[in-house]
């Protein structure tokens, strides 16, 4: 096989896997952080991708949209919290009702708001050649996106007051409460995090995603995957796993046919939560 | 006992009971086209039921019951249009094929989650990837089966009606007759499965789901519990599978859908999880719901069903029936209030004696426990570090040691928490070193938990039994042995009362009576004083030191006093390795024992 | 006493559940309005809704005015044939526009069947479905692909490369392609069928780079469509591979797309927004008044309107509503109607239609520039395979045996 085809085989798998990384980074925090299995981070996904453009279309250039996005899908999330989630501490499976309940609405919404076909915009492209195969180029650039993301996610963990309050208050909940974190106040603001995360995936996948009602649902279902074959080691488990599954269905497609690659997915997922029956991370000794 | 009493007790009875005599009564003078939407109503019903078994029952959030069902459908449908024309009556053919198919793939899929031991969430999951993965290869799957031809996303047509007559000649039942022909089918399967929740099976179903580890203390076998319990709901969804491809004459992939997938735990949800009727309910009330909205909302009826969801779940988190079996209650009066504010326990040590000796007739004499250079490592960290040991029965033993010390990782090494690298333990001759826990406790094991573990929805009758049914495998025993201990505890007045209303020391004799419905040969306890008054204390040790004069007895302990009163022998554990043993007279005028409590230096 | 009980609970249910049932001409529309796919169905009943204002401002059919019964099935296959049942057996329409997706087709025709109910189809499709019940106003895989890939081929070569939804209209439609590349000299040289829940395509794309081929037909949905294209352009692979389609444009993928990435890509469809005929603009402005100005109208939209009217003239035709005699007048074989996309003539026995068929190029505004139209183009394979005339029994789906 020619060396070429096999270098942009590899380098668009590694972007197919930072995508999915990108996509399913704020569920991991949440679930990693609170335990909580958000679904309706797919609609948070499309309302920061709705934000981008409609800000972009409004005159900002698309790269200061991406923070603003983020922005307002934070702050719908910190709503959401207090409103919803809050109520709803410990239990799993009730949560994952009601969010699943709130993505109805936010899908019907977006509906409502931007009509099932909102036009999309031109946002710079341009492409690498690698002997006889062309790449595009945002991709790639989002390998990088991913990685200083997992930086930022892990400085903002480790740094700050925030992150060593929330990270004391998933292991040592009642130590915590004693010492005087206010753990739904650090909750609200990581599930308004994960949102915000959600949102940001939204925006920057913006050039290669159309903004439809719908869009965040392709990624759903695998980050949800990701992230639940990751365990309970959210951040570093959630980068291994989109790697390897991502990457790996990627790869697959590519050398076989695109049912390949899903079967793929979705074969892997099914062997290794029965290897690792609470996730790879399951026993690891760090935290994040 | 009250009247109402009465009602509320049978109501699982009385008044499906009363519903399905009215659904049959309305089958004959109902609309055609109402009764033809209602019958799907009921197979959504009976599919929630089959969710409700798995996860209102056991404990298990399952998104592959539409899976069982999906693939029920399929193989019932299949085998219906190939043999149905032959004799007409389509129920006999399609039913018992969609329920074996359901309950196969059930089969595969839980012997995966359950053997492999999964969490929650990723049993959940991977429950939902079958379903996933089952709709993304359905679409472009075809394979003509004889006179039936499943054509990938187009689906699988020409699957006969509800035919009852047995002649090649007997038309499909109009729409009232086959609604009618579906509530009794339904009804059929709620009762089947409310008999079997209520039986001894279902009994054991509901410890897994209040106490996993509990259960397998007793010696059950929990993944051969969860998985018949699964294969069962897997039947059941398969044969509403079956019953559905009935109903609407055409199945196709969307069946394995992510939102069918999710629209069941919302009929459960919102009828009442464990209820078992309460999928009926919920189904009923979504699939009106829906119905009506799908024709008068202007389109907005997701919308209106998403906040309906949030609500329920946020306000109404027992759903209807939940709800109004609460409001109901309010009205009775309560079992368990004498017991709230009852006295002490007191052992009375001649019947104890007594249950002793008969235990030893039971189940042989006391057996040793023994370890051989017994070796646990987790990473860098060596909990228990060689540690040979020989226990025997005659005098307590207790395992000190300051914290960190690995006196617990010792102990549940024995119970086969953990398994070891390395050494040996035997249970009288048998080996146990890589024994499943259940095993080890069906070979004479019992073990205390430092905090009480009693199955609070069950009875204090009812937990006893459940301990000694694991080991004699029959009721009129069970009862018998069940019934003395708790005369020895002296619980009897509560026999009936929730174990949760037990208070806490009370609760702590229950489990201990749990342990001994064992009859166990050898009995670990882990810091069983913890929490203790001192006149429960003094009343723990009589029971302690009379039990290791007919069984092994082995105790973890942090509390020195109780120790003493123990009068055995002890064993100090350092840094996983044995540091020093005696009796405590001689390890308290020990310096290096106080070192290592202390913390002074030289030996830490 | 205990049955009158029981017959007051039955009637009062039956009241809540009965529309009013006095209209005299009543039509049915059984659309995912909400859901995932009512990116479609959206656009289906706005269709059907203009279409029925137009009739009823001409004053309706038969002297009475049209009453349209909507049921929004949430993009949930079992809820079709829990309305077309309703439809049936409560509301006693006299037509019934309905579906999308093939399996939603294959679920309620049997059951208009049995209701001899006249069923309007309107959604491009695999092709195929013959029953005498049914008719079809969308096009169908072939009628578009044949002018396409021979047009194709002419223009940029015999080299195609086939990129498909893997299920049925993705794997009929490469059967096709495969059929006419033989009969107009070309070649498949490479196939790849894409899982639904698929989202990433560069595997798909490095194939495509991998065999060369002259050009790429691009048959997957919306917001897949749209993915693989935006992809595609953005690695610079769109201005020495061509991308052609027959269903691009159905879910109105010119809008999402960006423009510069839309740009170039052809298309086969039987409309397009910027056909410039009389009928046309009329029906835009329409549109445009009632639902404000879009640049996405998809022909769903107008297929449904076609239908609709296509009804409408049978049933003057007919002089009744009566469901024999109207599906009668409709396969009388001259049955036409002048749309916004041109003829469209009802086949008497294969109930599919001869209509226009047009390949167009994406511009950079969310619109296409008209290169070729093919006039009253046929459904060949079905006007082949299905003669209801000749065999008024035959309930079937043909489908050409797939590779």
């Amino acid at each position: 096989m020619e060396i070429d085809f096999l270098v942009t085989v590899l380098l668009s798998s590694l972007s197919s896997a930072a995508i999915l990384l990108i996509a399913a980074m704020g569920l991991a925090v949440v679930f990693g952080l609170m335990g909580v299995i958000n679904l309706a981070h797919s609609e948070f996904l499309m309302m920061g991708a709705y934000a981008a453009l409609t800000i972009t279309k409004a005159g900002v250039p698309y790269l200061l949209s991406i923070p603003i996005a983020v922005a307002i899908t934070m702050a719908i999330g910190a709503v959401v919290e207090i409103l919803i989630i809050s109520r709803l501490y410990g239990r799993l499976f009730d949560t994952m009702l009601a969010t699943w309940g709130l993505s109805m609405v936010l899908l019907q919404l977006a509906v409502l708001l931007f009509g099932t076909a909102t036009p999309s915009i031109n946002l710079p492209q341009f492409n690498i050649s690698i002997g006889d195969y062309q790449l595009a180029g945002y991709p790639l650039i989002l390998i990088g996106v991913a990685v200083i993301m997992l930086i930022l996610i892990y400085l903002l963990m480790t740094k700050t007051t925030y992150g060593m309050q929330a990270r004391a208050s998933i292991q040592e909940p009642e130590m915590a409460q004693a010492i005087g974190i206010e753990s739904s106040r650090v909750n609200t603001f990581t599930f308004a995090l994960g949102c915000g995360l959600a949102g940001f995936a939204g925006a920057v996948l913006l050039p290669i995603i159309p903004a439809t009602p719908s869009m965040g649902m392709a990624f759903a279902v695998k980050s949800f995957l990701a992230v639940v074959v990751a365990g309970p080691v959210a951040l570093t488990g959630t980068a291994l796993t989109a790697i390897g599954l991502g990457g790996g269905a990627s790869i697959t497609a590519s050398l076989l046919t695109s049912v390949a690659g899903e079967v793929f997915f979705f074969i892997i997922t099914a062997v290794l939560l029965w290897r690792y029956p609470m996730g790879i991370s399951a026993k690891w000794r760090r935290k994040l | 006992m009250s009247f109402s009493k009465k009602i509320h007790q049978s109501s699982g009875l009385i008044f499906p009971a009363v519903a399905v005599i009215m659904a049959l009564a309305l089958s004959t003078i109902m609309d055609p086209y109402l009764a033809f939407i209602a019958t799907s109503w009921v197979i959504f019903g009976l599919l929630g039921l089959s969710l409700d078994i798995v996860w209102g029952r056991g404990g298990f959030l399952s998104l592959g019951q539409t899976a069982f069902y999906g693939l029920g459908g399929y193989f019932g449908s299949v085998v219906a249009i190939n043999l149905a024309p032959i004799t007409g009556n389509s129920l006999i053919w399609a039913l018992p094929a969609g329920a074996i198919f359901g309950a196969i793939a059930a089969g595969l899929l839980g012997y995966i989650i359950f053997y492999a031991r999964m969490g929650a969430l990723q049993s959940t999951i991977l429950s939902y990837t079958f379903t996933l993965l089952l709709w993304s290869v359905t679409q472009s799957f075809k394979m003509n089966i004889g006179e039936a031809s499943i054509s990938g996303d187009s689906g699988l047509s020409n699957i006969p009606g509800i035919i009852l007559g047995f002649d090649p000649q007997a038309q499909t039942l109009n729409p009232n007759t086959s609604f009618a022909v579906v509530v009794i089918i339904s009804a059929i399967i709620y009762f089947i499965t409310r008999w079997l929740m209520r039986s001894h099976f279902g009994r054991i179903i509901d410890c897994i789901r209040i106490d996993h580890e509990k259960t397998e203390l007793l010696g059950y076998d929990v993944r051969k519990f969860k998985l018949a319990n699964f294969v069962f709901s897997g039947a059941v969804a398969g044969l509403a599978g079956a019953l559905f491809a009935l109903w609407s004459n055409f199945l196709n992939p969307s069946i394995f859908s992510v939102q069918e997938a999710l629209l069941i735990p919302i009929y459960v949800l919102v009828g009442g999880l464990g209820t078992l009727a309460g999928p009926f309910v919920g189904a009923l009330v979504i699939g009106a719901l829906s119905f009506f909205l799908g024709t008068e909302a202007g389109g907005q009826t997701t919308l209106i069903l998403g906040i309906i969801l949030i609500i329920l779940v946020l306000f109404f988190k027992n759903g209807l029936l939940g709800t109004l079996n609460a409001l109901w209650q309010k009205y009775l009066p309560d079992p368990n209030e004498a017991t709230r504010n009852s006295g002490a326990v007191q052992i009375d040590a001649n019947v104890l004696q007594h249950i002793l000796k008969d235990a030893e007739k039971q189940a042989g004499p006391a057996k040793s426990l023994v370890s051989t250079s017994l070796f646990k490592q987790f990473g860098g960290i060596i909990p228990v570090n060689k540690v040979s040991r020989n226990f025997q029965p005659g005098q307590p033993y207790s395992l000190i040691g300051p914290n960190g010390a690995g006196k617990s990782s010792f102990l549940k090494t024995c119970i086969g928490m953990y398994l070891p690298e390395e050494g040996h333990i035997y249970l009288g001759d048998v080996e146990i070193s890589q024994m499943r826990i259940f095993d080890r406790v069906k070979n004479g094991m019992g073990v205390k938990n430092q905090k009480p573990q009693v199955f609070g929805e069950l009875t204090v009758i009812n937990n006893l039994w459940t301990a000694a049914f694991s080991q004699t495998r029959s009721n009129a025993k069970a009862l018998e042995i069940s019934h003395k201990i708790l005369t020895m505890l002296g619980l009897s007045a509560h026999a009936n009362v929730q174990a949760s209303a037990l208070s806490h020391g009370q609760q702590q004799w229950l489990d201990i009576g749990v342990v001994l419905c064992l009859a166990p040969r050898v009995v670990l306890l882990d810091e069983p004083a913890a929490g203790m008054t001192n006149e429960e204390t003094r009343e723990l040790s009589l029971l302690i030191r009379t039990l290791a004069r007919h069984t092994t007895v082995v105790v973890v302990e942090h509390d020195m006093e109780f120790v003493r009163t123990l009068e055995g022998h002890v064993t100090v554990l350092h840094q996983g390795e044995v540091f020093a043993e005696g009796d405590i007279q001689t390890l308290r005028a020990d310096d290096r024992v106080l070192d290592i409590y202390l913390g002074r230096r030289n030996h830490v | 006493m205990k049955t009158y009980i029981l017959k007051r609970i039955a009637l009062s249910l039956m009241i809540f559940f009965a529309g009013s049932s006095y209209a005299q001409v009543k039509i049915g529309a059984i659309y995912d309005i909400t859901g995932d796919l009512n990116i479609f169905g959206l656009q289906q009943i706005n269709g059907l809704n203009l279409a029925v204002e137009d009739i009823n401002a001409k004053g309706g059919v038969l002297g009475e005015k049209i009453k349209v019964v909507t049921y929004d099935t949430q993009s949930a296959l079992n809820k079709y044939t829990q309305f077309a049942k309703t439809a049936v057996l409560r509301d006693g329409l006299d037509a019934i526009f309905a579906g999308l997706t093939s399996s939603s087709r294959e679920a309620m025709r049997p059951i208009f069947r049995r209701a001899n109910m006249p069923y309007f189809y309107s959604t491009i499709y695999e092709g195929g479905a013959c029953d005498k019940q049914t008719f079809i106003t969308g096009p169908t895989a072939s009628q578009q692909l044949k002018p396409l890939i021979q047009w194709a081929i002419k223009k940029y070569g015999p080299k195609i490369y086939i990129m498909a939804p893997d299920y049925n209209f993705g794997t009929i439609s490469a059967s096709w392609i495969n059929e006419y590349a033989k009969q107009f000299g070309g070649e498949v040289v490479g196939e790849d069928f894409l899982a639904l829940t698929v989202t990433d395509y560069s595997p798909t794309i490095q194939k495509i780079q991998r065999s060369k081929p002259d050009f790429v037909v691009a048959l997957p949905v919306g917001p897949s469509q749209v993915g693989f294209i935006e992809q595609f352009a953005a690695a610079g692979l769109k201005e020495n591979t061509p991308i052609v389609s027959s269903n691009y444009s159905t879910g109105n993928e010119q809008v999402l797309l960006s423009p510069s990435a839309g740009k170039g890509i052809i298309a086969s469809h039987v409309y397009f927004m910027s056909l410039n005929t009389p009928e046309n603009k009329a029906f835009l402005t329409r549109w445009f008044d009632k639902y404000g100005k879009t640049d996405a109208i998809s022909p769903e939209a107008v297929t449904v309107w076609n239908a609709v009217h296509l009804w409408a003239k049978a049933v003057e035709k007919a002089g009744t509503t009566d469901h024999t005699a109207v599906i009668k007048a409709l396969e009388s074989g001259d049955l036409h109607f002048t749309g916004p996309n041109g003829l469209v003539t009802m086949e008497a026995g294969s109930h599919h239609t001869r209509q226009n068929v047009y390949i167009a190029e994406g511009n950079d505004h969310y619109g296409f520039n008209i290169i070729k139209t093919f006039p009253n183009a046929a459904p060949n394979y079905e006007s082949q395979v299905c003669d209801l005339i000749a065999n008024p029994k035959l309930a079937k789906h043909f489908t050409p045996s797939t590779k």
